[in-house]
């Protein structure tokens, strides 16, 4: 799989991303969920779609932290490589980047961090989830393009119901090919769903 | 607009639901105000969406409109419940109070039905015949029911048999059945449908834990298995608890019982209406209606000869003491909810964990309630442990990785690539006894966007909380192995979470006016014609999912204010 680069991007406009911004988080989705030969990652999966979906919406109580975040891992950033941002840092130089805010983020302890750290912190929380939402929800949400994000794991989406042979233990789900809730919605208006033949 | 009625409901869900039915068809006016919508079953069909109600908890209330604050001790300020506020706050169903709108919690419960045994209604006398008085941990205030298993089996049998709960008869006036719980207490029959077919891995549960020498049996669920009155069985979609069913197989209070309510003529639903106060009569001795802010949010009174509140233990007791009833000063009291003790592993085989409802599963009751066996951790009152083959979507199956790994990156996503499809969890509900150091008031800081003071929760788990989970996952640790299941993590004794939809004890039953809020109807001691029904009522509280008998007590409650017209 080839990975959109960073640069395109997917071809949108952005609700609420500026075009720097959506290169930053798409870079962080990128390392959070990596594509590769084994399988789609957050870029494969329009996972930048959704999160900029969902900040313009659902969840527009977070576009200060987004915006401010941005910026606040940018400065991280050229305090590893004087004057790069994050995008310019190799994967590498990402990844111990984000190794340590996720050692901060699932920290035990009583160590109180201070402002900065802990809005890098609650960012990193924030873009995390919402790759993961991004990778898994129904791609009428912007993300999980062309169903990638439940092919990697092998889910087979807004399925009616599953027959007692589906049911047995070892079957192979990925025999069922995934639908999303708009196909869904299609079969049910078609009267092709029989609540019948799935109950057997 | 009418302006007075025989009766209002305020919460159409397990409780609310039955009860405002119930009186409809027995011709009484009813009025049941809903704060969401009036639900019918088409806004239900496509349901199969894990960002709307798992991650983004469509029907549940959020802490933006109903807010709710939380402390560990009454020597702390509470803040808005920490797990479920803030940016990385939770938004799914498990810990928050349960679905507005009609039919309430019932509309996306799991459905474990559970008939409490007969111990769990005297939980005071049967620890103290076991180990003396000394055997009741220090702070708490355990008590007997004011009715016994014996007075609620005809509810718990009508629960079943009206509304449709599927499941496998263990003991039938005393005799034993194959199959089925031998240590559930008596039952005059059996259900009225069969079991649900189990999930993928929940057979190799059943194999481990007859080989370990316990006792299996399916989970009663209020889900048809079968055409039931006209709706029909399960198709295991796996989008359950946190989700409305779409095929009506699910037994919510919308389906099962409201439309006989409203076919009767009797009962008005009134939507979007948020009830912000009880009215009583002067002196306060008796209800006179109640005030509300109506769909538009103008200030409205209806006046009703009765007034039952049955809208969540919590918000049934906000209620209360906005309304002043707490002349005893027991409002709030005896705060007690759930700790699920989560085990979570990974099958050798495809255990599809997406494919059917958590309670297409089995359970034991060998070390329930006065069951559990002397033990180093001083557990004095066990829970059942019950198999979760199915119901995990993929965001919620992401939580699984083992806390050892890194939560992104290749690592984590190759984890998620070869192991969702693997994942089995276990968990066993325990007891939370009744304690004076834990309960419910009004925040002095907090208000809800009307201008209404929130529910303040003080709650820390115990000791003996953190015991009990270690004893049951010692026996989920068993099972697991004996299954050929790689463990995977376990829940921490002490969750972070501190609400898990299963709240009850609030406004507590009791025959004695000073020591309890309701009697046994729920009829609330100080204001006559009020009642608070649901969770709150429970004094104690065993290791059992509650919905079962606050649909039987609200049978209870129904007949007796029928009776008493």
């Amino acid at each position: 799989m080839v990975a959109n680069s960073h640069d395109s991007g997917p071809r949108t406009a952005y609700m609420f991303f500026t075009d720097q911004e959506a290169r930053t988080v798409s870079a962080m989705a990128e390392r959070i969920i990596p594509g590769d030969s084994s399988g789609a990652g957050a870029s494969d999966a329009d996972v930048i779609i959704y999160i900029d979906r969902a900040l313009a919406g659902y969840g527009r109580h977070l576009q200060k932290l987004y915006r401010l975040g941005t910026g606040s891992i940018d400065r991280l950033a050229a305090a590893t490589r004087k004057g790069s941002r994050f995008v310019d840092l190799s994967p590498a130089e990402q990844d111990e980047l984000l190794s340590r805010l996720s050692t901060w983020l699932f920290a035990k302890g009583d160590e109180k961090p201070d402002e900065e750290r802990t809005l890098l912190v609650q960012f990193f929380g924030a873009v995390r989830l919402h790759t993961i939402e991004g990778m898994f929800c129904d791609p009428m949400y912007g993300g999980n393009r062309d169903c990638v994000g439940w092919m990697l794991i092998g889910f087979p989406g807004a399925q009616w119901g599953y027959t007692a042979e589906q049911m047995k233990l070892g079957f192979d789900a990925t025999t069922i090919p995934p639908k999303t809730l708009s196909e869904l919605r299609q079969d049910y208006r078609a009267g092709k769903v029989d609540t019948e033949e799935v109950r057997k | 607009m009418t302006k007075r009625v025989d009766a209002i409901v305020v919460g159409l869900g397990a409780s609310g639901g039955i009860i405002a039915a119930e009186l409809a068809k027995a011709g009484t006016k009813v009025v049941a105000f809903e704060k969401g919508p009036d639900y019918s079953s088409e806004d239900f069909i496509l349901k199969h969406d894990e960002i709307r109600y798992f991650a983004r908890g469509a029907m549940v209330p959020q802490m933006d409109t109903d807010p709710m604050t939380w402390r560990a001790g009454s020597n702390q300020v509470a803040t808005l419940l920490p797990w479920a506020s803030g940016p990385l706050g939770l938004a799914d169903p498990l810990h928050l109070p349960p679905s507005l709108g009609t039919g309430g919690g019932s509309n996306h419960w799991g459905g474990a039905a559970w008939r409490f045994r007969a111990s769990e209604f005297r939980m005071r006398s049967a620890i103290i015949e076991r180990f003396g008085a000394r055997g009741l941990p220090e702070g708490t205030d355990i008590v007997d029911w004011p009715i016994s298993y014996d007075d609620l089996e005809p509810y718990y049998d009508r629960t079943e048999w009206q509304l449709g709960i599927s499941g496998r008869a263990g003991n039938i006036k005393g005799k034993l059945i194959e199959g089925g719980n031998p240590f559930e207490s008596p039952r005059q029959r059996d259900f009225p449908m069969p079991p649900l077919r189990q999930g993928p891995a929940d057979e190799r549960f059943v194999e481990a834990c007859r080989r370990l020498g316990f006792h299996p049996f399916p989970q009663a669920a209020a889900i048809a298995s079968v055409e039931f009155k006209g709706r029909s069985g399960c198709v295991y979609c796996g989008f359950c608890h946190g989700y409305p069913c779409h095929v009506n197989a699910k037994t919510s209070t919308m389906v099962a019982s409201i439309p006989e309510g409203l076919a009767s003529g009797n009962l008005e639903i009134r939507p979007f209406s948020r009830v912000y106060k009880v009215n009583r009569s002067e002196g306060g001795r008796r209800v006179t209606g109640v005030s509300y802010f109506d769909a538009e949010g103008t200030h409205q009174e209806l006046d009703a000869g009765k007034v039952v509140l049955a809208c969540y233990a919590l918000e049934n007791t906000r209620l209360l003491l906005v309304s002043g009833v707490n002349r005893n000063g027991m409002t709030g009291k005896y705060f007690m909810t759930h700790a699920y003790g989560w085990y979570a592993g990974l099958m050798p085989e495809w255990s599809n964990p997406f494919m059917a409802p958590l309670t297409a599963a089995s359970c034991i009751s060998d070390h329930a309630g006065e069951l559990i066996p002397d033990n180093d951790l001083g557990v004095v009152w066990g829970s059942g442990v019950t198999s979760w083959p199915g119901e995990t979507q993929p965001i919620e199956g992401s939580r699984y990785a083992p806390e050892n790994m890194p939560r992104w990156g290749k690592p984590y996503k190759d984890w998620m690539r070869e192991n969702y499809r693997r994942l089995y969890s276990m968990y066993a509900q325990t007891s939370n006894f009744p304690s004076e150091r834990y309960y419910c008031d009004l925040d002095p800081n907090v208000k809800d966007s009307f201008g209404q003071a929130a529910l303040r929760i003080t709650h820390e788990w115990t000791d003996h909380d953190k015991a009990s989970v270690e004893f049951h996952l010692g026996i989920k640790r068993r099972i697991a192995k004996e299954m050929g299941v790689q463990p995977l993590w376990e829940e921490p004794a002490a969750p972070a979470f501190h609400l898990s939809t299963h709240e009850v004890g609030t406004h507590r039953m009791g025959e004695d006016p000073a020591r309890s809020v309701v009697n046994a109807y729920g009829e609330t001691h100080e204001c006559d014609n009020l009642y608070a029904t649901g969770g709150g009522q429970f004094p104690t509280y065993g290791g059992y999912n509650p919905t079962q008998t606050i649909m039987a007590l609200a049978f209870m409650t129904a007949g007796h204010i029928i009776n008493r017209r």
